[in-house]
């Protein structure tokens, strides 16, 4: 017992060092170093690296993700774009909305967003992501995700086609090259 | 057995419990059941007269007369008769015996009735909300009378 809480106090001592104390060191929760690569050309070849590698999660929704589990599929061949779906939120950069989002899903929902690793962007897939569709006016359903999550791009349809989510995906890459989408604050 | 003599059957069996019984055609059999002898119903139908399948239990509204129903259709591997069974309960207080011990299916049905109309089963195993959030535990958005549907609140309408 006594040796237990000898270790945790000695963990506590390290963990109390003062960090900000050294010279020449940067806590890795600042933004010093990304806000001034932000103002440098160095930002334009990170953003051609973002763009060409867009991991989607693989989050099937509703009817939608059928389609969109398709696009991942060999068929497409979304590799040539860098977009390859991925099972676990910690690698995926973006977050595909694609169904209703009901009031007990919304939590769910909102914790892979806050799994997924920055910088990271939304797309809207399906009438259902972007208005609620058939259930817009449902005790269930939760009305305007767009409030709650930071969407780039909304791809309408019932379903959206495969090619549409690609088509997206090449609008989002614009937005990304342009530097104006929300997915990275410039 | 034919639809005939399970009716027959029945209502020897339960004369008080079972009224208003009609037959639709040779499959299909009707019946209205007191509420507090649901259990007892259920596992004569189950034991003696092969009833063994529940296909479903749900409950509907009627503001009007208020009341709320609950349905229980049961079915059998062994006859073609499905019998529909109903037993009536006030709406301010809806309580029922739970069949679970009976029909072990019926746990889902439950749970959603309770959740959809605020019917109370009582002896259930696990009475929780079985799709919809907790909060919106004592809205009953599937009665009549349900105000909280959203009114025009939704943009981006395709």
């Amino acid at each position: 017992m006594d040796e237990i809480e000898q270790t945790n106090a000695e963990q506590d001592a390290v963990l109390d060092v003062g960090y900000t104390d050294v010279p020449g060191t940067m806590l890795t929760d600042s933004n010093a170093i990304a806000d001034f690569l932000k103002k440098t050309k160095v930002q334009d070849v990170l953003n051609w690296g973002r763009k060409n590698s867009l991991w989607f999660m693989v989050n099937a929704m509703g009817c939608c993700g059928v389609e969109l589990l398709a696009t991942g599929m060999a068929h497409y061949d979304t590799d040539r774009f860098g977009i390859i779906p991925r099972n676990s939120p910690r690698h995926a950069d973006v977050l595909i909305i694609s169904g209703y989002v009901t009031k007990k899903y919304l939590p769910a929902l909102k914790r892979v967003w806050d799994q997924m690793p920055a910088p990271k962007w939304v797309i809207c897939f399906g009438d259902c992501a972007i208005s609620g569709g058939p259930f817009y006016e449902s005790y269930s359903t939760h009305q305007n995700v767009d409030d709650i999550f930071p969407v780039d791009v909304f791809v309408p349809g019932c379903p959206p086609r495969c090619e549409a989510l690609i088509q997206g995906f090449v609008e989002l890459q614009k937005k990304i090259d342009a530097k104006k989408d929300k997915g990275t604050d410039y | 057995m034919d639809a005939n003599s399970i009716i027959t059957s029945l209502k020897g069996k339960f004369p008080d419990d079972i009224c208003d019984d009609i037959m639709e055609s040779d499959i299909r059999i009707g019946a209205k059941v007191k509420p507090e002898n649901v259990v007892e119903v259920c596992r004569y139908l189950k034991e003696d007269l092969s009833f063994g399948h529940l296909c479903c239990e749900f409950g509907v509204d009627y503001p009007d007369r208020n009341e709320i129903e609950v349905i229980y259709v049961i079915g059998s591997y062994e006859h073609p008769v499905v019998l529909t069974m109903k037993a009536i309960l006030p709406r301010d207080n809806p309580e029922i015996e739970s069949v679970v011990p009976v029909y072990w299916n019926a746990n889902w049905y439950e749970r959603e009735t309770y959740e959809l109309f605020g019917v109370k089963y009582l002896n259930h195993p696990d009475l929780k909300p079985l799709v919809l959030p907790k909060e919106m535990l004592g809205e009953w958005p599937l009665r009549k009378d349900y105000k909280g549907f959203p009114n025009k609140t939704a943009r981006n309408l395709v």
